[in-house]
This record gives structure tokens, C-alpha cells and sequence, in this order.
């Protein structure tokens, strides 16, 4: 098996394939010692709050992946407020703002040098 | 020194307080200190009823536990032992007929072990659980998944 060896490791597509295969040989091979008289669909296969009732998420309670930057988002709050402005949606403008983009890197090479 | 055969398995036990005023609560963990220390027999408390094969209740059932408790009954797997430990529990004890009390535990949910006392001592505590191993040995001995 060849794989790619550099300064960072090595890399085996086929060795990494045989290992997650080997990996979930042994869990499937853990997960069937467990019980399998559980009744689905009943009190037996849902959460367990303290005795309390799971209760119907609302939408702030759900936790959504941009909660992971909430905080860098909250700090820019002042940022973020006017470039969601421009956030159209609409390809054209996006398309609009790359030839400007690269317009204005273009004016200042040249007028630099 | 053989076990009994009651304790070739280990038992995962969940522990229920409905409304107690915590003297059996105290004697439970009794039972789990070095003087008695029931875990050497692989009982032990679980966090969870989704674990447990005991349910151990005590206290008599207040109206806002009742609909916890059967809660947790309905989450237990089957089968499962229902051990109730002291006078409340049993029969309400000095709550019999309280304006916040629903009933005693048998009114709620099956029972299969009383343990009397105010509280009991951790020894009949045991001894009751013992009873519920018994109890769930006949059960599987039977093929009897739920009641």
C-alpha cells in the first residue's frame, strides 16, 4: 500500500478505509451487547428530565452552528449591522462587488506601483 | 464463601423520592456506606430509570410527583421490580387523606416489595431489594418482558 509520506505524516486511503472499517466492526460488536427489549415509541426510549416532561422546543431555544461565533458576531454587532444590509441574496450585486473589488485592488497597484 | 444466586447478576437501582421527608432517603445511603456498602453485590444506584432495573420509591406521593412518577415508571426498561421503603410509601403513613397528597405509591404505579418502617433500617432495605432480584429472576425465568 502506498500512500503519500510527508513532514506532516502519512496519508493511506486504504489504510484509513481498512481502520474505520475495523472501528465499526468493534462498535457494532459493543452495541450488541446491549438490551434490545426496549419498547419503541414509549416512555422507555425518551429522554429522561428528572421525571419532568420533555417540553416542545421553542425557536430561541433551539441551538443553532452559528451559536459557535455568537460572540465574535455580538462584538461586531456595529460591523455586522450594515454589511447585512448589502446581503441581498441577489448574485448580481455579489458578482457587482467582486469587479469593484477587484477594480479598486487594481487602481491601487497601479497608483502604488 | 458462594453467592446466592440472587446476586449473580448485578442490579442497577433507581432511587425515587416522591415526598419524603428523607429519613428512608438517609437509610438508602446507609446502605451504601462501608457498614453495609450493597455494591460488593454489584447494587448500586443509577442516575437514570432508563438504566434501572429497581425502582426503589419512597415517601408517599405528593400531587405534583404523581405525574413524575409514572413518568419514570413508564421509562424504566422491562422487566422491573417497584421496591417501596417506608410507612409513607406503604400507606401514606401520617399523610393518610392530606389535602396535597395523591395516595400511597400503590395507588400510582405496580408494587412488588413493601418495606415498612419510619424509616426502615438499611438492612430491610436490602433484604427487600434481595426480594426484588428474586422477583425479577422469576420474571425473565418466565419470559414475561412487561406486566
Amino acid at each position: 500500500m502506498n500512500g503519500i509520506t510527508s513532514g506532516f505524516g502519512t496519508w493511506n486511503p486504504i489504510a484509513w478505509t481498512l481502520l474505520f472499517i475495523g472501528i465499526l466492526i468493534v462498535a457494532f460488536f459493543v452495541r450488541s451487547f446491549g438490551r434490545k427489549d426496549y419498547k419503541r415509541n414509549t416512555g422507555q426510549t425518551k429522554a429522561f428530565l428528572s421525571g419532568n416532561e420533555e417540553p416542545d422546543a421553542p425557536a430561541g431555544l433551539h441551538v443553532s452552528g452559528d451559536n459557535l461565533y455568537w460572540g465574535m458576531v455580538h462584538g461586531l454587532s456595529a460591523y455586522y449591522k450594515r454589511v447585512r444590509k448589502w446581503h441581498s441574496g441577489d448574485l448580481s450585486d455579489y458578482v457587482a462587488w467582486f469587479i469593484g473589488g477587484l477594480a479598486l485592488i487594481f487602481v491601487i497597484i497601479v497608483w502604488v506601483g | 464463601m458462594a453467592l446466592p444466586k440472587s446476586f449473580k447478576r448485578a442490579l442497577w437501582v433507581f432511587h425515587v423520592a416522591t415526598g419524603s421527608c428523607n429519613g428512608c432517603d438517609i437509610e438508602i445511603v446507609a446502605a451504601l456506606t462501608p457498614r453495609y456498602d450493597v455494591e460488593r453485590f454489584g447494587i448500586m444506584l443509577t442516575g437514570t430509570p432508563r438504566h434501572a432495573d429497581v425502582l426503589l420509591v419512597t415517601g408517599t406521593v405528593t400531587k405534583p410527583m404523581l405525574p413524575r412518577l409514572k413518568r419514570i415508571y413508564d421509562q424504566t426498561p422491562d422487566p422491573k421490580a417497584v421496591v417501596v421503603v417506608g410507612g409513607c410509601g406503604s400507606s401514606s403513613g401520617v399523610f393518610y387523606e392530606s389535602y396535597n397528597v395523591a395516595g400511597p405509591i400503590d395507588e400510582v404505579i405496580p408494587v412488588d416489595i413493601y418495606v415498612p418502617g419510619c424509616p426502615p433500617r438499611p438492612e430491610a432495605i436490602i433484604d427487600g431489594v434481595v426480594k426484588a432480584v428474586t422477583k425479577l429472576e422469576t420474571l425473565e425465568r418466565s419470559g414475561v418482558k412487561s406486566r
